[in-house]
């Protein structure tokens, strides 16, 4: 009798311990992350829009989701490492650039506009007379010759 | 409409910048023998002013920006060849220089908004000019963003098609053209109607300008 029971129990802890993979657990801690904030020209959040982002190197994505109703993505460096983010809306906006951090997702570099907003006009502005400047000189030169 | 980095297939835009080279090419040759003195500065001033209401951006409804262009102004102004060239210096500038528009989507961005926006606005410029001068500015300047919004739409709704992993997911722009059909063009359907207005004002003021330094 006690022998036949053996192997009934052994079937009721196999069949137990397979259905605890299914007993999703949690654990909470706070810790370090990399965020990141998207956001248009005016300022509007880039919300809720889907990301990816990829380990150097690497061609399966290290994390990917939703920005917040902040536009602000938030993730975890496991290593120190060079890290792809590309976030795509559906009307064709979005970002796609790498940042560098170390295993403590603290920011080592990061690939930034060379100029702000504001003084890219300016810039902008200046270098587009700067050239058509150039041109007329050319065009006054070949008309004297 | 300035599709980024990272969207846009070796496919698409290997084909593209040859297309985009060669047109560029019998552009500058075109501009090269038809550029004058005189316009040379109003072509500086609209070419600067596009590049600035490109980045001023527009807020849209439901989120997300638009800006005008100035393309159709550029094209009415000087012809198809010289606005081409035009958008596409700015374009390369943007992408070059601040990051705006990607390098590899830059001869996309230039045939659709450059060569398609400036050869639209002056084909309905031409067409509707006998009926009403300031209609056919409007839809010279509505048309200019209108359709290289659709042609933006489809290069960017077909990239799921042509370029994906071996286990089927689109490496590069995710979206299939019936979302970016209706998320890119229908938005640009108003902003054209700032576009137009844009062309009216900005056409007349340089008509005026030209004239009274004329005399």
């Amino acid at each position: 009798m006690k022998l036949a029971r053996f192997p009934a129990l052994a079937a009721l802890l196999i069949s137990a311990s397979g259905s605890l993979a299914h007993d999703l657990q949690y654990s909470v801690d706070s810790g370090q992350a990399v965020v990141i904030r998207m956001f248009y020209l005016n300022n509007t959040p880039f919300t809720f829009e889907g990301y990816e982002i990829y380990r150097e190197g690497e061609k399966l994505p290290y994390q990917v989701g939703r920005s917040d109703s902040q536009g602000r993505i938030a993730f975890l460096p496991d290593r120190a490492a060079e890290w792809r983010i590309k976030a795509i809306s559906e009307d064709g906006h979005g970002l796609d650039f790498t940042i560098r951090t170390d295993a403590a997702a603290v920011l080592s570099g990061a690939e930034k506009p060379f100029y702000e907003r504001y003084a890219r006009i300016g810039v902008g502005v200046a270098v587009i007379l700067g050239l058509f400047g150039f041109l007329s000189l050319y065009i006054k030169r070949k008309r004297s010759s | 409409m300035h599709i980024p980095d990272g969207f846009i297939s070796p496919q698409t835009y290997l084909p593209a910048y040859a297309v985009a080279a060669g047109l560029w090419a019998y552009a500058a040759r075109r501009v090269k023998r038809d550029l004058d003195a005189d316009t040379l500065p109003f072509l500086a001033a609209y070419t600067a002013l596009s590049f600035v209401l490109m980045m001023v951006a527009l807020p849209l409804p439901g989120g997300g920006t638009a800006h005008a262009a100035g393309i159709g102004l550029l094209a009415v102004s000087f012809g198809g060849w010289m606005g081409f060239l035009a958008i596409s210096l700015v374009l390369a500038m943007q992408a070059l220089l601040f990051g705006d528009g990607g390098i590899t989507a830059l001869p996309i961005n230039a045939l659709a908004m450059g060569f398609t926006g400036s050869f639209a606005a002056l084909a309905a410029w031409k067409l509707f000019g006998r009926l009403n001068e300031n209609v056919a500015l409007f839809l010279a300047g509505w048309i200019s963003i209108a359709l290289p919004s659709v042609l933006v739409a489809l290069v960017l709704g077909i990239q799921p098609l042509i370029a994906q992993s071996a286990q089927g997911a689109p490496l590069f722009f995710p979206f299939g053209l019936e979302i970016t059909l209706p998320a890119i063009v229908l938005p640009h359907l108003l902003v054209g109607i700032a576009e137009g207005g844009l062309t009216v004002l900005g056409y007349r003021y340089f008509a005026r300008l030209r004239a009274k330094l004329a005399t």
